[in-house]
């Protein structure tokens, strides 16, 4: 069964939005705020659960690699990240842990299609207070979290151009791929498992870092893919932090004329469970992957004419 | 010049004329002029058939022939199998209907792990994520083609997940290779 490796596109954003905004007209203070919630939430699921792709791989090669795509440079890079990460995390885990509560109780209170109840309206208020707090601290982490992606970024593209694109050929790449290049059987050089963990993107940095930094024990095979992976992502990341520092200003803005009318929308509680997931690295989609069988790398038939 | 000799030279070119035609003509036996590619579930007397007219004046229908052992060979999948076409293009070569590298690509195509797709002589950035998609598309077709000769044909379920796992990894290796290798000028 061969490796499933799902990755969410810009498309889908945008097409995300164009269905909200398709309703706008209707309700222009109530889908405004829900469209908001949900660029947040699209970011942060992204950004925590579902951009980076985690590559968990235990096999320890014999062979030093000779590709240089992760030189110190670049596993510190990664490091950083993960902590930018972590502090970002940590700033944004009560407030989310808040519009959890408040989420529970506006539920449990049936304020539920009962927006006109003066209760029911201040928890709108309420949630939206905290939800403004939310926006804040993303403005105030991401530009920092937006500088160590993009050097990370950077620093492999230049790895990955001059390694990957400069000295190999097509060829040569896919036997490096297919682990001819450092003697290794196929089966051993690849990781054994890849696709979305479901894991906080600092936990992920650290595996990252902990899977590169070990890169004595990997094949180049594999960190020719770990590598590509992580860059993709990185560029993923990128821009999907680009555009939510973009929205955030709207939003906040949006936010703040909400709390003027005390407007809460039904989809709230469905935004605060999506944001829980995030924080507690909850899956959401579990997305199937593949490993190659167990056994013997060759058939034992070989050809003259084999390549 | 003499009449009668003149008559005598001129039955001369004519005897000749039609011996060199019934030369030619007993070269190509009747088999060959019709060229059909083997019937029949056997795989080893279709190998037979096929060698015989290839060097028989059918060799412009080469491929007719190559696509019919592949659908026989469908008909009984063992890992043997891989073996006889092998020995099939390594034939070719050797009755000139080939050159090596050909034989070489065409079993690589079907039996081998690697993508013949994939043969280049400059880097990747040059010469490969110029075309990204084309060599993409390529690759997926002889994916199909691996379907065909590891797991059709040859029962090797391995191979083609190395096959199907390679193409995978190609994919996404060259995805990101291509963007840190930046546009094309």
């Amino acid at each position: 069964m061969p490796i499933l490796r799902l990755r969410k596109t810009g498309h889908e954003a945008i097409e995300a939005n164009h269905e909200i905004n398709d309703c706008k007209e209707d309700f222009p203070m109530k889908t405004a705020t829900t469209r908001d919630w949900k660029v947040t939430q699209r970011f942060l699921r992204q950004l925590l659960t579902g951009c980076l792709l985690l590559p968990v791989a235990a096999h320890a090669g014999s062979t030093a690699p000779t590709i240089k795509l992760f030189p110190t440079t670049v596993l510190e890079e990664i490091k950083h990240t993960g902590n930018v990460a972590a502090e970002m995390e940590t700033g944004l885990q009560a407030v989310i842990g808040r519009l959890d509560e408040q989420q529970k109780l506006y539920m449990e209170s049936k304020c539920e299609g009962n927006e006109g109840d003066p209760g029911c309206e201040r928890m709108a208020r309420q949630l939206g207070k905290s939800y403004l707090e939310m926006l804040n601290v993303m403005a105030d982490k991401l530009p920092e979290m937006e500088t160590a992606v993009n050097a990370t970024s950077s620093s492999l593209e230049k790895r990955i151009r001059m390694e990957l694109g400069q000295k190999k050929t097509s060829w040569t790449l896919q036997e490096l791929l297919i682990g001819e290049e450092s003697g290794t059987s196929a089966t051993a050089s690849q990781p054994s498992l890849r696709g979305r963990s479901g894991m906080r993107l600092s936990d992920r940095f650290s595996q990252y870092y902990k899977l590169v930094a070990r890169s004595g024990g990997k094949t180049n095979s594999s960190l020719a893919v770990i590598a590509s992976d992580i860059y993709l992502d990185m560029q993923e990341t990128s821009s999907l932090i680009a555009r939510t520092r973009e929205e955030i200003s709207r939003a906040t803005l949006m936010e703040q004329l909400n709390q003027s009318f005390g407007t809460i929308t039904p989809e709230m509680q469905e935004v605060v469970a999506g944001v829980k997931a995030i924080l507690f690295g909850e899956e959401q989609d579990v997305i199937p992957m593949a490993i190659p069988p167990a056994g013997p790398a060759d058939s034992g038939y070989e050809s003259a004419l084999q390549m | 010049m003499n009449p009668s000799i003149k008559s005598k030279l001129g039955g001369l070119v004519t005897v000749a004329a039609l011996t060199a035609s019934l030369a030619a003509c007993s070269s190509n036996p009747t088999q060959a002029t019709t060229c059909t590619p083997p019937q029949g579930p056997n795989l080893e007397s279709a190998l037979s058939k096929a060698r015989f007219d290839l060097e028989t004046g059918c060799e412009h229908e080469f491929d007719a022939y190559f696509q019919r052992l592949l659908t026989i060979a469908e008909g009984d999948p063992k890992q043997e199998n891989k073996a006889s076409f092998s020995d099939f293009l390594l034939w070719t070569n050797d009755a000139g209907l080939l050159s090596k590298r050909q034989a070489r690509e065409i079993y690589n195509r079907y039996f081998g792990v690697k993508y013949v797709s994939l043969i280049s002589d400059y880097s990747v950035c040059q010469q490969t994520c110029p075309d990204q998609s084309a060599v993409m598309r390529d690759m997926n077709r002889e994916l199909g083609d691996k379907e065909q000769g590891l797991l059709r044909i040859s029962a090797d379920r391995l191979n083609y997940t190395r096959a199907s796992n390679l193409y995978q990894e190609t994919e996404l290796v060259l995805e990101a290779t291509c963007e840190a290798c930046g546009p094309v000028e």
